[in-house]
């Protein structure tokens, strides 16, 4: 999914002693990038969730830029989002808080988004492949109201793979999120939401992808990205092309998403870049 | 327990007021005395339609969802639950999320003042009307 680094820096296989844990280090960062994973719950779909040993301070930002146009609403948001990760051997954390400015059907507001926590771990580290787990949970602390965040906490388990045949790495994810509130109650079922990040209250998410070296350290790639909701809700499937450089320090990515079924979004870019201390 | 500690965690860290049926019901029998033309009308005049208006375009309704229009009875039966969760007063909520804080002078204008505000006793009697209005057009 969100691979800033390079495919042999993300396994280990290409850098001196001590780049693949400060690699893994961006792939943990890389797992809470609000354009591209958080959107759509994909955080635990990251191939590149195991360091190979040690342990690994990041930092990233991911700016984004949408315009949306669904049933209700005409308009379009501007989010900008630090992240800071962890990751030590197979496993990691990370944690992000999206900050966003949101025009909806004329009206203008800025706010937070909901906060975002990751713990993941990479299970299978053989050969080519890799697989593992990831648990995203999201805290409520933007509005509902305003439609910067889901007004409940949402748990996302999800399982991820990826398999490598240079120069190209195909990637897979399924996961389930959830709202973690009372689904028969009437008081709060809504539809997708929040418009920032727009989910259903239960769903079934998915992915698939790929990306191939290019010239120097460019890679490129694309993705399809879907959600089915599980009782009432909508559909959703997003696809996406990216471009990526990337050094064992400093990775940066951009990619343009566009909505194809449910009315996430029309169309969406995002910029990210992180940095391993 | 501890699902409920947690989840009473998480919502303490949003302040937002989230919308509430007031679970009001109308009188049996219904007096007949709260109808558009006694009450809804003006008080949707008065305290909704600046931006909840069909005639509104989505650039001119700051921020009010496309097909929530409450300038005639039938765009409010359209929605009357959520009226209710956002304006309404009863027994079990006093739901003050609308309106909100700022609105416009002019219909589809620039929110260039403070929102006129619902008393409670207006927030009640909208709670009842809509209760009996919905229970005008159940089947009996």
């Amino acid at each position: 999914m969100c691979e800033l680094h390079q495919p042999d820096v993300r396994r280990g296989r290409w850098a001196p002693t001590g780049w693949p844990t400060a690699v893994a280090a961006l792939a943990a960062w890389c797992a809470l990038q609000p354009g591209v994973a958080r959107a759509e719950h994909d955080m635990g779909a990251m191939s590149e969730a195991h360091s190979g040993g040690g342990s690994a301070l990041s930092a990233g930002i991911s700016i984004e830029a949408a315009r949306f146009d669904n049933v209700s609403y005409l308009g379009s948001h501007q989010g900008v989002t630090p992240s800071v990760s962890w990751t030590s051997s197979r496993f990691g954390v990370a944690a992000a808080l999206g900050m966003y400015h949101l025009t909806k059907n004329g009206l203008s507001a800025y706010g937070i988004g909901d906060a975002m926590f990751t713990g993941h771990a990479a299970i299978i580290t053989a050969g080519a492949l890799d697989a593992g787990v990831a648990l995203h949970m999201m805290v409520p602390t933007g509005s509902e109201l305003k439609g910067f965040g889901m007004g409940h906490a949402m748990a996302m388990p999800s399982a991820w793979a990826a398999w490598q045949i240079r120069p190209v790495v195909i990637n897979a994810s399924l996961g389930y999120s959830r709202a973690l509130v009372d689904l028969g109650g009437a008081e709060h079922n809504h539809g997708p939401a929040p418009l920032v990040d727009p989910m259903n209250m239960q769903e079934l998410t998915w992915s698939g992808g790929a990306e191939v070296d290019a010239v120097g350290r460019i890679r490129i790639g694309g993705r399809v990205l879907g959600a089915m909701p599980i009782g009432t809700g909508t559909d959703r499937l997003i696809g996406a092309g990216r471009i990526a450089w990337g050094t064992p320090r400093l990775s940066t990515s951009f990619e343009v998403q566009l909505g194809i079924v449910g009315d996430p979004f029309t169309v969406r870019g995002v910029v990210e870049t992180a940095l391993r201390f | 327990m501890r699902f409920a500690m947690f989840s009473l965690l998480l919502a303490a860290c949003t302040d937002t007021a989230l919308p509430k049926p007031t679970e009001t019901v109308c009188p049996d029998p219904d007096p007949g005395t709260l109808t558009w033309e006694s009450f809804g009308q003006q008080f949707m005049a008065d305290y909704c339609t600046a931006c909840h208006d069909y005639a509104l375009s989505r650039s001119q309704r700051n921020g009010a969802p496309v097909f929530h229009d409450y300038d005639t009875l039938t765009g409010v039966m359209y929605l009357p639950e959520h009226i209710d969760q956002n304006a309404g007063s009863g027994p079990a909520a006093h739901n003050s999320v609308m309106p909100p804080d700022r609105c416009p002078t002019d219909p589809g204008g620039p929110l260039n003042r403070d929102c006129p505000k619902p008393t409670d006793a207006e927030r009640m009697t909208l709670s009842v009307w809509l209760a009996c209005e919905v229970e005008r057009r159940k089947p009996h």
